[in-house]
């Protein structure tokens, strides 16, 4: 019996403090690195908008679209061009009717002293054209990429998808994030973003 | 009193963590536009039209194996299924862009109970008010598109489907 309240204490502390802590990350951004792949990610919370960045491996990314058809030229123009994970999400509840709309196109990347801008998906496609690159390629670009434009409605809606940089690896800067809510701007920043070196990790 | 204490810690941890999450539905689209129309092959190579499909409603999931939301959502999807088939509901996953030994190989992992169908050039997709994989719509028995959600849901979830079976009523 003493176990169990000791057992039932410790679970409920862990709660607790998990929940303090997912609180504190609700205001702001916040970055974790995940110990067994120690690529690391950034999440913007925001306003009733999420927004996660996850470092992905330029090997990842390499394999990824050499399986779907890529030669390996092309292949390696995408995966050394800053590749991340994005994760949008509107965490609004429905009851609130507040969507949100993204744009990637008015996002600024902070590279030292200079400001540029994402590489859209629009752009990558139209360097293609003339160039030995499938259907089915273009396909599994088309819809593995961050759409460019996206509005998020209130009933849980959220979209993933890879984004490029295009920055040469272990390049490190930050992103001016725009976002609409229900057609006010927002903005945040998420400082200190770097993109993975292309490293070759071999299983343990 | 020791108890008491765990319980109304456990109760408020489980309000906190799930509120941002619990409350997911579906997406009503403004006027209920006609979806459009298409005419596709299924996993043994027999077409289907969303035409033959009018007068029951339709769940349609726009998915690809390569998408982890998409896999995620699918025993959802199955276990939903498993609920609303004998109610003269019909549910379709449409894989964008891949042939039919890549769909099949993916279904040693991840089985699929109820109908797929193959848009292989990516050509419906491109028809449809889609962004990004997965996204779902709700065809009502006119044929029109009456709910959406982008990304994944719990499709087995009752709220959800209720809203499903309500279209099936009308």
């Amino acid at each position: 019996m003493g176990n169990d309240i000791k057992l039932c204490r410790c679970r409920a502390l862990s709660l607790a403090i998990g929940v303090l802590f997912s609180a504190s990350l609700q205001a702001g951004v916040s970055s974790t690195t995940n110990p067994e792949t120690k690529l690391t990610g950034w999440k913007l919370s925001q306003d009733g908008f999420e927004l996660e960045l996850i470092q992905r491996l330029p090997d990842q990314t390499r394999a990824f679209f050499l399986a779907r058809g890529f030669s390996q030229k092309l292949a390696d123009d995408i995966a050394l061009s800053c590749v991340f994970q994005g994760i949008g999400r509107n965490i609004f509840k429905s009851g609130e009717n507040k969507s949100i709309s993204v744009d990637l196109r008015n996002w600024q990347l902070q590279v030292g002293s200079k400001t540029r801008s994402i590489k859209q998906k629009e752009q990558w496609d139209a360097e293609w054209d003339g160039q030995a690159v499938s259907t089915a390629s273009r396909i599994a670009y088309r819809w593995a990429t961050f759409p460019t434009q996206q509005t998020f409605e209130p009933v849980g809606d959220y979209n993933w998808g890879m984004i490029s940089f295009d920055l040469p690896p272990g390049t490190r800067f930050d992103v001016h994030v725009h976002w609409l809510l229900n057609g006010s701007p927002q903005q945040a920043w998420v400082r200190n973003v770097h993109c993975p070196a292309d490293i070759h990790p071999e299983p343990q | 009193m020791k108890n008491l204490f765990c319980y109304v810690v456990f109760v408020l941890a489980w309000w906190f963590t799930m509120g941002a999450w619990a409350d997911v539905s579906l997406t009503p689209m403004k006027d209920r536009p006609i979806a459009p129309g298409f005419t596709l092959v299924d996993m043994d190579d027999e077409k289907h039209s969303l035409s033959d499909y009018r007068g029951k409603v339709v769940i349609i999931n726009f998915w690809a194996t390569w998408c982890p939301p998409c896999r995620e959502e699918l025993p959802s999807m199955n276990r939903g299924w498993s609920k609303i088939k004998d109610e003269g509901i019909e549910m379709i996953a449409i894989n964008v862009g891949e042939d039919e030994d890549t769909i099949f190989s993916f279904q040693g992992d991840y089985p699929i109970n109820f109908t797929i169908l193959l848009d292989s050039k990516g050509e419906v997709i491109n028809q449809w008010p889609i962004l990004g994989l997965p996204t779902t719509f709700v065809v009502d028995k006119q044929g029109r598109l009456a709910y959406r959600a982008v990304g994944g849901r719990e499709w087995d979830s009752d709220a959800l489907l209720n809203k499903v079976r309500a279209l099936q009523q009308q």
